[in-house]
This record gives C-alpha cells, sequence and structure tokens, in this order.
C-alpha cells in the first residue's frame, strides 16, 4: 500500500507507515498519521519535501496533503526553536497569570510571542487551553507539560529546558508515533 | 455533601491504569455482563440507567446504540471522542490517564452492542501521556483477550481499537468533523439531519458509525456491572446518574470534582475549597461555550441538565470555572471571542466572518477606543451568527459574548466611558500572533 518515494523516511519510518495503513479501511485515513511520522522523520517540521513525499507514498496530490496539514496547528509548516514554547492564555490561565509569564518569558528570551531567538534555541507561542486548567498557569513544551508556571519560577523553567537535550518538535511526533503505532506490526496481527 | 466517586473512585489507587489492578477491583466485569446477554439485552439496560451523552449535549446514549442497523453486512465504526478541547474541561485527559482500561471496556460493550468491529480513539494531539496510556492498556486488552478475535471466547464478536490523535484543532471534536479529520481531510463537518443522514446511518466511511464520549464510554462497564436501575437510582429523574466536573480558576483546590447530577452549584464551589482571592464574581458551569452566571443568579441552581438550562445556561461539558471580583469580565469575552475567532474552521460564512468581527471589536473595546455603539454592534454580530451557522460552533460563539453583555452590561459601559478597566489596577493584555518560526531556518 505504501509507495516507493525519494525522500527521507528511515526504514523503521516506514514500517510504522505501512503498520498505520493497514488500520485503516481507506489510505486517506492515514494522512494524519502519516504527517505526524513525517514530522518526526524531518526533524521537526513540514517542509515541502515532507509534503510530497507523504503524498507520493499514498498516492495522493501533494496538493490535497498541503491543504491538510496546513489546516492543524500541530503540524509546523515552519522550523520552531528546538524548545517551542506554548504558554496557555485561555480563560483560566488567562485569570491565572498567564500574561504575566509571557511577560517574564519574553524578557528573558529577548523575544517577542511569535517569535523565535536568533540562535534557534526557543520559540514562543500562545496557546488555546490545553485543558490542563487544573494547573493554571499551564505551559506546553513539546510533549511535556508544566503546571504551576508563575513569573517567578519562568526562569527555572528556561533553565531547565537549555540544559536539556531534546528537541521538542521532534520528541513530541515521536511520543505520538509511539502512540498510535502497536508494538506489534500488521504481519504479526492482533489476537 | 460530598463526592459520589463512581468513575473516580479508584483513581488514585497505584496501578490502577494496569490490567491487574484494574481486575481485581472490578475491572472488566461489564464486558462479561455485557457478553452474558444478548446484543439488545445489552442496549435495554443502557435505556434503563437513563444514561446521557457527557461530550456536551447530553442526548440520550442507548438511542444512538439502538440506531445502528440489527443486522445486515454492513461494517460498523465505534469511535471514542477524546479530542477535548472545551476550554475549562480536563475530565477526559485524566480519565485517559489514569483510568485507559474503563474507557476500553466501555468500547468494547458498545461495540457488542452495536456489531462494531473496528474502533477508532481520536486522541487530541496534546494528551500525548494520555495516549501512551491508552495504548498501554489496549495493547494488555489484546493480551487478556478483550479486544481481538472472539472476544472472551465468543464466537460472534472480534473488535479491533486504534488510536488516531488530532493535531491541533477544536472544530474537530465535533462529531462529523472528527469523522472528516479521521478520513484525512481538513477538520469540517459534515451535513446532518434534515439536509444529510446520522453518522449512526452513514459516518465515517460511509458506514453506520457510533461515536461518543470518554466520559460516557467509562460509565458504561459500571452500568453492567451493576445494572441499569442501580445508576438511574442516583442523580434526578430527568438527568440520572454522576458527572464529572473539571473545577478551574479562583478556588483552592481546582481538579476534577464527580458528584450525582443534581447537586446544587455552590456545593461544587465548596468541595473545591471555595473562592479564593475575592468574592464570588460569576462562574461558566460547562465549558467556555455556555453563558456566564453572575454570583447573584448562582443560589439555587442544580447542576443538572434541566436545572442549568432553568438559570440560563448549560451543563455541557462540565468544565466549570470560577471567577472572583477582581476578573474583569470584557477582557474575559474578549478571551473568549479569541478563541472562537481562532478555532473557526472557516466553512461557513456567519461564523468565519462573525468570530473575527467579534473578536477585534472586543480587541478595540479593551485598548480603550471603543464606542457606545461597539455594545450593541456585538448582539447583532451574535444574532447573526446563532443558528446562522453551519455547525454548533458558530452558535457556541455567540452565546457565551451575549451572556457576558446581558449579564454585565455595565462593565462594557465603564470600559467605553473610560477607556480603562472597571477593575482597579487591570491591564489588559495586547498580544500579537506570529507563527513563532524560526528566522532564516526556513530550508
Ligand atoms: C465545536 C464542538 C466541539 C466539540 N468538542 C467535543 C469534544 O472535545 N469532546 C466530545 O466528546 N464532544 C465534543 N463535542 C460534541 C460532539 O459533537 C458529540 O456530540 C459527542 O462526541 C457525542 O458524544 P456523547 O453523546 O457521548 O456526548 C463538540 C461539539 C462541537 C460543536
Ligand atoms: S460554524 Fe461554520 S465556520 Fe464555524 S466551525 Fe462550524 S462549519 Fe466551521
Ligand atoms: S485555560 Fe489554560 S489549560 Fe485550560
Amino acid at each position: 500500500m505504501v509507495a516507493a518515494s525519494a525522500g527521507r523516511f528511515s526504514e523503521a519510518g516506514l514500517a510504522q507507515l505501512t503498520e498505520i495503513v493497514s488500520h485503516y479501511p481507506d489510505p486517506g485515513g492515514a494522512i494524519l498519521p502519516a504527517l505526524w511520522l513525517a514530522q518526526r522523520e524531518y526533524g521537526g517540521w513540514l517542509p515541502a519535501e515532507a509534503i510530497v513525499e507523504v503524498a507520493a507514498r499514498l498516492g495522493r496530490p501533494a496538493s490535497e496533503i498541503q491543504g491538510v496539514a496546513s489546516f492543524y496547528t500541530m503540524y509546523n509548516m515552519q522550523q520552531r526553536g528546538r524548545h517551542h514554547i506554548e504558554v496557555c492564555t485561555c480563560l483560566t490561565c488567562g485569570c491565572l497569570g498567564a500574561y504575566e509569564v509571557i511577560d517574564e518569558l519574553e524578557r528573558i528570551l529577548g523575544i517577542h510571542l511569535g517569535q523565535a531567538t536568533a540562535d534557534g534555541e526557543f520559540s514562543l507561542t500562545e496557546a488555546e487551553c490545553l485543558n490542563y486548567c487544573e494547573a493554571a498557569t499551564v505551559v506546553q513544551v513539546g510533549e511535556r507539560y508544566f503546571g504551576g508556571v508563575n513569573a517567578e519560577n519562568a526562569a527555572d523553567l528556561i533553565a531547565r529546558l537549555r540544559g536539556s537535550e531534546e528537541c521538542t518538535p521532534v520528541s513530541l511526533s515521536n511520543a505520538i508515533v509511539e502512540a498510535i503505532v502497536p508494538g506489534y506490526f500488521a504481519s504479526s496481527a492482533h489476537g | 455533601m460530598a463526592e459520589l466517586q463512581v468513575l473516580l473512585q479508584h483513581r488514585n489507587v497505584p496501578g490502577i491504569d494496569g490490567i491487574d489492578v484494574y481486575e481485581s477491583h472490578g475491572g472488566y466485569a461489564g464486558l462479561r455482563a455485557a457478553l452474558g446477554k444478548e446484543r439488545q439485552g445489552v442496549i435495554d439496560e443502557v435505556k434503563a440507567s437513563g444514561l446521557r451523552g457527557r461530550g456536551g449535549a447530553g442526548f440520550p446514549t442507548w438511542i444512538k446504540w439502538n440506531g445502528l442497523p440489527k443486522s445486515g453486512p454492513a461494517q460498523h465504526y465505534l469511535l471514542c471522542n477524546a479530542d477535548e478541547g472545551e476550554p475549562g474541561t480536563f475530565k477526559d485527559r485524566e480519565l485517559l490517564l489514569k483510568l485507559p482500561h474503563m474507557v476500553v471496556e466501555g468500547m468494547a460493550i458498545a461495540a457488542y452492542a452495536t456489531r462494531s468491529t473496528n474502533g477508532f480513539a481520536y486522541v487530541r494531539g496534546e494528551f500525548v501521556e494520555s495516549a501512551a496510556q491508552l495504548r498501554k492498556a489496549i495493547d494488555q486488552a489484546y493480551r487478556r483477550g478483550y479486544l481481538g478475535r472472539n472476544i472472551l471466547g465468543h464466537s460472534d464478536f472480534c473488535f479491533d481499537l486504534h488510536i488516531h490523535t488530532g493535531a491541533g484543532s477544536y472544530e474537530c471534536g465535533e462529531e462529523t468533523a472528527l469523522m472528516s479529520s479521521l478520513m484525512g481531510e481538513r477538520g469540517q463537518p459534515r451535513l446532518k439531519p434534515p439536509h444529510g443522514p446520522l453518522p449512526v446511518v452513514s459516518g465515517v466511511w460511509g458506514s453506520p458509525t457510533l461515536i461518543n464520549n470518554v466520559e460516557t464510554y467509562a460509565c458504561v462497564p459500571h452500568i453492567l456491572t451493576h445494572g441499569g436501575a442501580w445508576y438511574a437510582a442516583m442523580g434526578t429523574q430527568r438527568s440520572p446518574g454522576t458527572k464529572i466536573f473539571s473545577v478551574s480558576g479562583h478556588v483552592a483546590r481546582p481538579g476534577n470534582y464527580e458528584v450525582e447530577l443534581g447537586t446544587p452549584l455552590t456545593e461544587l464551589i465548596e468541595l473545591a475549597g471555595g473562592v479564593v482571592g475575592g468574592a464570588l464574581k460569576a462562574v461558566i458551569p460547562g465549558g467556555s461555550s455556555v453563558p456566564i452566571l453572575p454570583a447573584e443568579k448562582c443560589a439555587g441552581v442544580t447542576l443538572d441538565y434541566e436545572g442549568c438550562q432553568a438559570a440560563g445556561t448549560m451543563l455541557g461539558s462540565g468544565g466549570f470555572m470560577v471567577f472572583n471580583d477582581k476578573t474583569d469580565i470584557v477582557a474575559l469575552m474578549r478571551r473568549t471571542a479569541q478563541f472562537y475567532a481562532h478555532e473557526s474552521c472557516g466553512k461557513c460564512t456567519p461564523c468565519r466572518e462573525g468570530t473575527r468581527w467579534m473578536s477585534r471589536v472586543l480587541d478595540r473595546i479593551t485598548s480603550g477606543a471603543g464606542r457606545m455603539e461597539d455594545i450593541d454592534l456585538l448582539l447583532s454580530i451574535c444574532d447573526q451568527i446563532d443558528g446562522r451557522s453551519y455547525c454548533p460552533l458558530g452558535d457556541a460563539a455567540s452565546w457565551p459574548i451575549r451572556a457576558g453583555i446581558r449579564n454585565f452590561r455595565h462593565e462594557f459601559e465603564h470600559w467605553v466611558r473610560h477607556g480603562s478597566s472597571p477593575i482597579s489596577g487591570f491591564v489588559p493584555p495586547v498580544r500579537s500572533h506570529g507563527p513563532a518560526s524560526v528566522p532564516g531556518r526556513q530550508e
């Protein structure tokens, strides 16, 4: 079902894509998961070649894949910082100090909301409700949530991230792929 | 009054996310009980329980289940709506994180009742940890014979369950948009009756499809284990059972609280430790989409579908947000409008344009440049969206703004007159919305 194509999918990635396609009665269903895979394989975002490769592998027009990918906010159509920081400013967090957190992060990082640091280490954006409101203010960095963030401890968060090896957009995509692809592959079928 | 925990009773038992501990606390007894009945018997049990959908609309669960074809060769699909995106709600995330087997068991029971052989849990993309917990539970359930072929030796029951993750879109929680997204499309809704088919007739890939919320499925094992009558004895007559409320905002102990439906609203605030930082000003009881309730209207309101409606609001998803008297309601409404403008899928004009205009007019008011006629302009935009949009997101964008103006019009007028907040010292945030990409590093 998965067609040959030039591109950057690893062997493991192709095996996972093959498994994913088998979950759906129509290969269209595999488009969203395939984009998650591509985002991991392409280093945390979806350059034009990634769209072209997903389209070729699934036998769809690239324009369709581009149209789908660009609808969803978690597919990065541009490269993010190595640590992509999303601060929830929605109803609860917004009333419990989220904007002070943003002011402090802007000050520490020397950037404004919607920007990235020149060294590419951090990007900063505002998020809609992350549905973790009991821990307001909530900050998401890739697959990790930080609760109870405030203007006082924001600097600790940045220090912690600076020391971390991770590239959050890649690790996020990887964690999602691991959750949607079972440990066993199609050949060893369920049950 | 105290909590009445049915779903959350064992949420803090160590290892309850694993299959052994879950089984030792009564897990999968509901599935065994279901398989001891005819399929219709399972639906009848759910009917007797009076269970209503916990995703927001409160639709009777059994009617949906009963609507799928009872015979014939068609492939049936079963979907779990775990796209929880309604601001203020965080119950499904905790259920999946701590009690994933309860959701798997509920889905398996529903699959048996509706002859569904293929299931997808559509999990919000941000819920990475919850998705990992669900993955683990699904794998364990396969190994124990609760999923897969001939479940528990039943010759006529096979059910495969997959996880599909979203990728950041509130609208994908709307059931037909979720189906579009599952099929690999942009998350835009489809026609429903009277213009299109019900999902139980023609849903995902044109097949009969059942969709329920995470919490709805989590209720099902308990109903099958203890009986529909037992469940119906809790709550009120028209809103039976318990409901999880996600309490957040200005309370001492925010978190998920499970109470009987019909519990007084003020008791839930007390359960969460009471209001902090000032006196109670307002409550949004059911997620950002429902009308805000000012403090003076909270007394006597009961938390059930009818009680909330009588008070002029809705139970919704149970996202219960509490605000003290330091809260600027106009700024809160501005942020609400920003949410809907961001999440509008763009398919229909009233919502796509209207949510944007609401957001811009509210920006103008909170920037200090508002005009008195802007308040009625907002109301007129609400009227032009409500009932005129393709799916309920548009309606849901207009309700909170309209209620905000009706209940707190004096605060809007204060903003217009003085160019500043009625709350002393409150400075509204002015924000940009750039893409946060790395400069010069696009290949
Ligand atoms: C804009 C919008 C967002 C929604 N988001 C969710 C959601 O995140 N989770 C959910 O279960 N239902 C959500 N719903 C309701 C679903 O359309 C649907 O009614 C529900 O999944 C049915 O399940 P239930 O009968 O078990 O409640 C949403 C509806 C709309 C209009
Ligand atoms: S109301 Fe219209 S534009 Fe808004 S989300 Fe629904 S279909 Fe999309
Ligand atoms: S408002 Fe921030 S997580 Fe919900």
